[in-house]
């Protein structure tokens, strides 16, 4: 059992939203030597990209969507203060090819019609997915040379494997909306001071899961 | 020495106590309760009960990263992030910079630190066990290390002394291994934590599962009201510092406790660094401080001095204090001093999902879990290591979750997902004079000398791990959790476990130990260490319920032995 597996146990554990990659940069923080003088901006048109593929991710319904609840600036402020540059060039190689494959549909992912951005935004999830299983064939090679916890984790810090755009995008929505107010609030049951502790309670119909 | 401008007598005390954690409090407390004029000094910054506890109430929103670690602190708290917890953006700042306190490694070493008011029981897991008969007597049982100088019965009454005052809640069980105490209501179990424990008690003789034992009021006493202190409020944000008092902690609990007396004063900022023994008198007269901001010297004077300053710290300050008597520091002629360091070795154990009680929930964020007391090298349970390892775990469940995106998964993702049980287990680590920490010839922003780290787990922890991995996973199949996983990892080096100790080790001979029964320093007795450097071994309980009796204890003994004049 390497560490790999252990936190790919741990990501099943906790549901299977969280990629290794999230889950090692929320433990230990993120691999960048360079973290004071990250230089990453977004421009104003990805700005808007990422607000619009947040907001396909997790739509106003009912409740607030992605946008209400601020995700785009929170998946900017999270790619430059937490993640590699290695990361961060990935991210946006991921939101050219967004754009690069609306712009077959005919324009920008923003003016797109919603159906249209759908469509993009699943062509994008396969793409992931195609990355992924990439990327694990890679990690299972490197894993079967050595066995042992610490010499996997050794190769992986020499040549990091970004995680593929829309897995990224996806999972920073879901926590980056989750954790917002309108998310937490609004989404959820949050309940900021419970006051005591009940172990066995029905589940009534209606109740949402608890927020953090 | 007149450095402050101020005159001997002013700078002189009854006691000084070094440190201000859960030890020092303790010791800080019963002094001023039997009359003794007290000074507490601290290292660092002061932290004020509720209004210091700058992030207690804020919400997820409020924190610019929800909590994560970003890139600068991974360089700023290089070992504190090797937690995986520590340096989370909404409690960091109860940790300390490592930039600002470097240490060298020989071997890993994850040091974790927290320099202010309260040290580390601002942020402890609260996790309170006593230690059973058996912890006192293996050193002597399986020849490592060196027996203990007390046994279980000195310390019962201690606990109980302990414990009225600190509120612990739990259930008595009656079990040998973990002995009972005085308890408020025990937290309760989760419908899959109480099936979970119904299968394993009945199907492995000998195990049980219990709720957790923790520092916090379910019932408060009238004294622990009169203190501030309120019922746990069931928020689980404790290491924010509890703006109820509801958890044991120096601020909610000690210190008001021994303000109450008058007799008790705090100064802050005082890096002691050397206990001053004069050799004509042939025992400990003050300590000498640097302020951690002016970088001034100064020296305190007093009768009895205790060390409480965390197992390193205490230790690293005796490494400095060399005088004629004490050439190779205090306490020291035996060359046991900074070695021997025990933890708890931990990230070893198993999870699973639970299918069943999908209609049940639960109400409250309990900050607490279910523990499972020793069971491995116990009655018949025969082993190929020493020691044992208990667990602590539990169950709960998630969210919702699904593959895609749009409204689906937003929904999906609102709803209550399955139940999940995880146990990871707490071995004991055996002490290993090799296991040690040395002073280097590097200084620190203080000029004081940086400490390298060079111990590791050894074969019998190791032997162990594979136990705790395979016995978790074991019950829990038992037990009919599905999709059963393992985690071993071995990457958590001593000091994850944040309970470092033995490096100023009890003992019955001045040969082989650093302090005696009483926790004094031999040849200066004087000198009490009743932190983590004075256990002779570790066990595989929590050890901060212990630390607190050994201090009320030494505490008692000392005051007793000045009225005695024998100090």
């Amino acid at each position: 059992m390497n560490r790999r597996d252990a936190l790919q146990r741990v990501a099943v554990l906790m549901g299977g939203a969280i990629s290794i990659p999230t889950l090692i940069a929320t433990m230990e923080g993120c691999k960048s030597k360079t973290a004071a003088e990250s230089g990453f901006v977004l421009s104003k048109d990805y700005q808007s990209l990422i607000a619009e593929i947040a907001e396909v991710i997790i739509p106003k319904t009912d409740t607030p969507g992605a946008k209400e609840a601020g995700v785009g600036p929170f998946i900017e402020t999270m790619l430059r203060d937490c993640y590699s540059e290695i990361q961060q060039n990935h991210f946006l190689k991921g939101l050219e090819t967004v754009e690069e494959e609306s712009k077959k549909l005919g324009s920008g992912f923003v003016a797109l019609k919603p159906e249209q951005k759908i469509e993009v935004i699943k062509t994008m999830q396969t793409k992931s997915n195609d990355e992924a299983a990439k990327n694990e064939e890679k990690a299972k090679q490197v894993d079967a040379e050595t066995g042992i916890v610490k010499e996997s984790a050794k190769k992986k810090e020499e040549a990091e494997v970004p995680v593929p755009f829309f897995k990224l995008a996806k999972e920073l929505t879901l926590f980056g909306y989750f954790t917002s107010e309108p998310g937490a609030t609004k989404a959820l049951d949050f309940i900021p001071i419970p006051g005591r502790y009940e172990g066995c309670i029905k589940l009534e119909p209606g109740q949402k899961a608890y927020a953090l | 020495m007149n450095i402050q401008g101020k005159g001997k007598e002013q700078m002189t005390y009854d006691a000084i106590v070094v440190g201000s954690g859960i030890s020092g409090g303790w010791s800080a407390k019963e002094l001023a309760e039997k009359g003794l004029k007290v000074l507490m000094l601290d290292r660092g910054r002061d932290i004020e009960h509720v209004s210091g506890y700058i992030t207690a109430m804020k919400e997820p929103w409020e924190f610019t990263h929800r909590g994560r670690v970003d890139n600068q602190t991974k360089i700023d708290y290089w070992a504190g992030v090797r937690t995986g917890y520590t340096a989370n953006e909404e409690h960091r700042h109860h940790f300390e910079k490592d930039i600002d306190h470097p240490y060298d490694e020989t071997r890993r070493f994850d040091w974790i630190r927290g320099y202010h008011t309260g040290g580390r029981s601002l942020m402890w897991g609260r996790q309170s066990y006593r230690w059973n008969e058996r912890d006192f007597t293996a050193n002597a049982e399986d020849g490592h290390g060196v027996d203990w100088p007390i046994r279980y019965k000195d310390l019962a009454p201690w606990y109980d002394y302990v414990e009225k005052f600190a509120g612990i809640s739990g259930s008595r069980d009656g079990l040998d291994v973990l002995p009972d105490g005085i308890f408020q209501p025990a937290m309760e179990m989760n419908c899959v934590e109480k099936e979970v424990k119904k299968a394993v008690e009945s199907k492995f003789k000998g195990r049980n599962i219990t709720i957790g034992r923790v520092a916090h009021l379910t019932a408060p006493t009238p004294e622990q009201a009169e203190l501030g202190r309120a019922n746990c409020q069931f928020r689980n944000r404790c290491m924010r510092g509890c703006p109820y008092g509801a958890y044991f902690s120096t601020q909610a609990a000690t210190l008001p406790a021994a303000k109450k007396t008058n007799n008790f004063t705090l100064i802050n900022d005082k890096i002691v660094y050397q206990v001053i023994f004069d050799d004509e008198k042939k025992k400990a007269v003050g300590v000498k401080a640097i302020d951690q901001n002016t970088k001034e010297e100064v020296e305190y004077f007093a009768k009895i001095i205790f060390l409480n300053a965390s197992a390193i710290n205490s230790a690293w300050i005796m490494m400095q204090s060399k005088s004629k008597t004490h050439p190779n520091g205090l306490g020291n002629a035996s060359d046991q001093l900074g070695r021997n360091i025990m933890d708890h070795h931990l990230a070893a154990g198993a999870g699973g999902k639970y299918e069943g009680f999908e209609d049940m929930y639960y109400y409250g964020r309990r900050p607490n879990g279910i523990y499972i007391p020793r069971f491995a090298n116990w009655g018949s349970d025969k082993r190929d290591f020493v020691r044992g390892f208990g667990y602590q775990g539990g169950a709960s469940r998630g969210r919702g979750n699904n593959d895609g995106f749009g409204a689906d998964l937003k929904n999906a993702n609102t709803q209550v997902g399955p139940w999940g049980f995880n146990i990871g287990g707490f071995g004991e680590t055996l002490p290993d004079e090799k296991n040690r920490f040395t002073l280097t010839d590097k200084k620190d922003k203080w000029g004081l000398p940086i400490i390298n780290f060079d111990a590791a787990w050894g074969p019998n922890e190791y032997k162990m791990r594979e136990a705790m991995v395979n016995e978790a996973a074991n019950m829990l199949e038992a037990a009919g959790l599905k999709d059963v996983t393992i985690y071993n990892d071995a990457e958590k080096s001593p000091g994850i476990g944040i309970h470092e100790m033995g490096t100023a080790r009890m003992g019955k001979d001045p040969k082989t130990s650093v302090l005696n029964a009483h926790n004094q320093v031999w040849g200066a007795e004087n000198v009490f260490v009743t932190d983590g450097a004075a256990m002779v071994s570790s066990s595989c309980v929590n050890p901060s319920l212990t630390y607190m009796a050994l201090s009320a204890r030494a505490a008692a003994y000392a005051v007793d032995e000045l009225k005695r004049m024998n100090l």
